[in-house]
């Protein structure tokens, strides 16, 4: 067995879930200067899903059970759903309150979508198996890996491809990028809020639901709480990579799960359960040397 | 035939009014200054107007239209165009990225690329740095790009607000020459906010004098860059801003 591609692969697969997470939440900072704490409820939302609604301890697959070409669009698309219409319904009524107001609503809405959850499907964490197959371990330049680990990594590079094209090559993506820099003139020039709203939550509401698929698929478990812990990781990856800046985003996302990886191969077995105490003092160094983010573009404005 | 109807039209920041009842007329194919001192309200004028701030009385009309209450994003739509003060240039876009993002509201999409090669031909360092991040533009190059990202959206009315700030001399004589062209060419309206009686009087036009939010005067330019000049001569200024002020 070889040692460092296994510790390549693990830091990638791991960095690629981290970056699409923080992706999500970046899109929405972009375009309305949110941080979105409900994102993490979002990726719930999209794991159980997958299940017959119900508090029994044994999960029953529903949307789990259909084949996979059709489950994929469709958990994007629930995804994408349950983001436009949280903005519908909450952040649209906020449209003109202080960033501040908007981001305790999203933690409330956050809270809303959770208990909304432990009601119908109880709090305790379910065991379920979707694509069981993709953890059998094929070999790669020496490294035993999961086959979903490949996937993960696959994923993340064709999903950050094609969002960059999205935005680089379309109309709504100029649009979506003239009004994350400057929102009033963009609608001076006649972009519609509302599209470009709508749109970015919709892609960030899909981004969560492929973070699903993978940490289901990875895990085999769901659970009410998974997407907090989640969300903390991938606030962080926006921070530290600049707030706003997808780029910045998606480096920092995976330099988070290549340094979480390398400290779990690196450090002695005996501090290994404090590892993310390591890893937070890093986010604190990096933040102290860095306020603006390692990532930051030159259009991110210092805030908050 | 009147182009914009402004009546009484009032803006508030907060308490503070910036604007306490403006009426003024424009006729089409008119060009009108706006002068006055700083924080006499020209560029709230302007922003109420274009729909970028909200007006707490009054009302605006275009072609006959009420567009007061109107979203920015509506108000463009009319055919309105504004350019802001410190141009607002999005500098993460390349030069070209820019002048395309308002083309989305036109229904004339054939005409798109004709208008960008005819903005490149009024300004070439525009066209020969087209694939270029805006942001690294230099001051009079990203005014050029803000008045053809302003022309893009193909309106009828165009308000320019300080075109010549901050800008050498010899700049501002090509920013105005370009907009005389561009309105002759396409008769166009324009409102353009200028600080110099002097210049406006050059390029010529009517012009409306704001002060405390308020209009206090309205003629000819070159009448009140003839007034300008003889407070210039009893009083001694040299600032020209200063003595438009003191017009009246
Ligand atoms: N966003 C704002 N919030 C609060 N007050 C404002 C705001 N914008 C403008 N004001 C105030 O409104 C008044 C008019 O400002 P405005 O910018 O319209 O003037 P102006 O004639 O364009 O000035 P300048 O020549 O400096 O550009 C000023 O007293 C200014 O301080
Ligand atoms: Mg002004």
């Amino acid at each position: 067995m070889n040692a460092v591609p296994q510790l390549f692969f693990d830091a990638a697969s791991l960095g690629g879930i981290y970056a699409m997470a923080a992706l999500g939440i970046a899109l929405i900072f972009g375009v309305m200067n949110l941080v979105n704490f409900a994102h993490g409820e979002y990726i719930a939302f999209c794991v159980f899903a997958l299940i017959v609604p119900s508090s029994d301890a044994v999960a029953v697959m529903f949307l789990g059970k259909a084949p996979a070409i059709l489950l994929i669009p469709v958990l994007l698309a629930f995804g994408a759903l349950i983001a436009v219409a949280s903005e519908y319904v909450v952040f649209r009524q906020l449209r003109n309150a202080n960033p501040v107001a908007m981001m305790i609503s999203s933690f409330a809405l956050g809270f809303v979508i959770q208990n909304a959850l432990l009601a119908v499907y109880g709090s305790r964490p379910k065991a379920i198996s979707l694509w069981p197959d993709l953890n059998t371990p094929v070999s790669v330049v020496g490294a035993s890996v999961p086959l979903l680990q490949l996937i993960v990594i696959i994923t993340t590079l064709l999903v950050v491809s094609v969002l960059a094209l999205l935005l680089k090559k379309t109309r709504v993506g100029l649009e979506m990028r003239a009004a994350a820099e400057n929102f009033t003139m963009a609608r001076l020039l006649g972009v519609r809020a509302n599209v470009v709203i709508t749109g970015a939550f919709a892609l960030s509401g899909a981004m969560a639901a492929a973070v699903a698929m993978i940490m289901v698929t990875q895990t085999g478990v769901a659970d009410v709480r998974m997407g907090g812990q989640i969300m903390l990781v991938a606030f962080i990856a926006t921070v530290i990579g600049g707030l706003g800046s997808l780029p910045g985003a998606v480096a920092a996302g995976f330099l988070i799960g290549a340094v979480s990886v390398v400290l779990q191969a690196a450090l002695p077995l005996e501090a290994r359960p404090f590892r993310d105490a390591f890893l937070y003092t890093l986010v604190i160094v990096s933040l102290l040397l860095r306020p603006q983010g390692l990532f930051a573009s030159a259009s991110a404005k210092p805030r908050v | 035939m009147t182009k914009l109807g402004v009546y009484d039209l009032e803006v508030r920041y907060g308490k503070v009014p910036a604007l306490g009842g403006v009426t003024l007329h424009l006729q089409e194919g008119e060009r009108l200054f706006v002068s006055g001192p700083n924080g006499a309200g020209k560029s709230s004028l302007l922003k109420a107007i274009a729909g970028a701030v909200s007006s707490s009385h009054g009302r605006v009309e275009l072609d006959g239209d009420i567009i007061t209450g109107k979203s920015a994003e509506a108000i463009a739509r009319y055919g309105l165009s504004m350019v802001p003060e410190g141009r607002d240039i999005f500098s993460t876009l390349t030069v070209e990225e820019n002048l395309r993002v308002g083309t989305g509201i036109r229904a004339d999409k054939q005409a798109i690329e004709g208008d960008i090669a005819e903005i490149y031909d009024a300004f070439p360092i525009l066209g020969e740095r087209r694939h270029a991040n805006a942001g690294a533009l230099s001051g009079g190059q990203q005014q050029m790009l803000a008045i053809g990202r302003g022309l893009m959206t193909n309106p009828k009315l165009m308000m320019v607000d300080e075109p010549s700030l901050g800008l050498a001399p010899n700049i501002v004589d090509q920013v105005y020459d370009t907009l005389v062209a561009l309105q002759q060419e396409r008769g166009l309206t324009l409102l353009i906010v200028e600080q110099s009686s002097a210049r406006a009087a050059r390029v010529g036009g009517r012009m409306v004098l704001l002060r405390g939010g308020q209009v206090v005067g309205d003629g000819d330019a070159a009448e009140f860059a003839e007034r300008d000049l003889l407070k210039e001569a009893y009083f001694g200024q040299a600032d020209q801003s200063k003595s438009t002020e003191e017009a009246l």
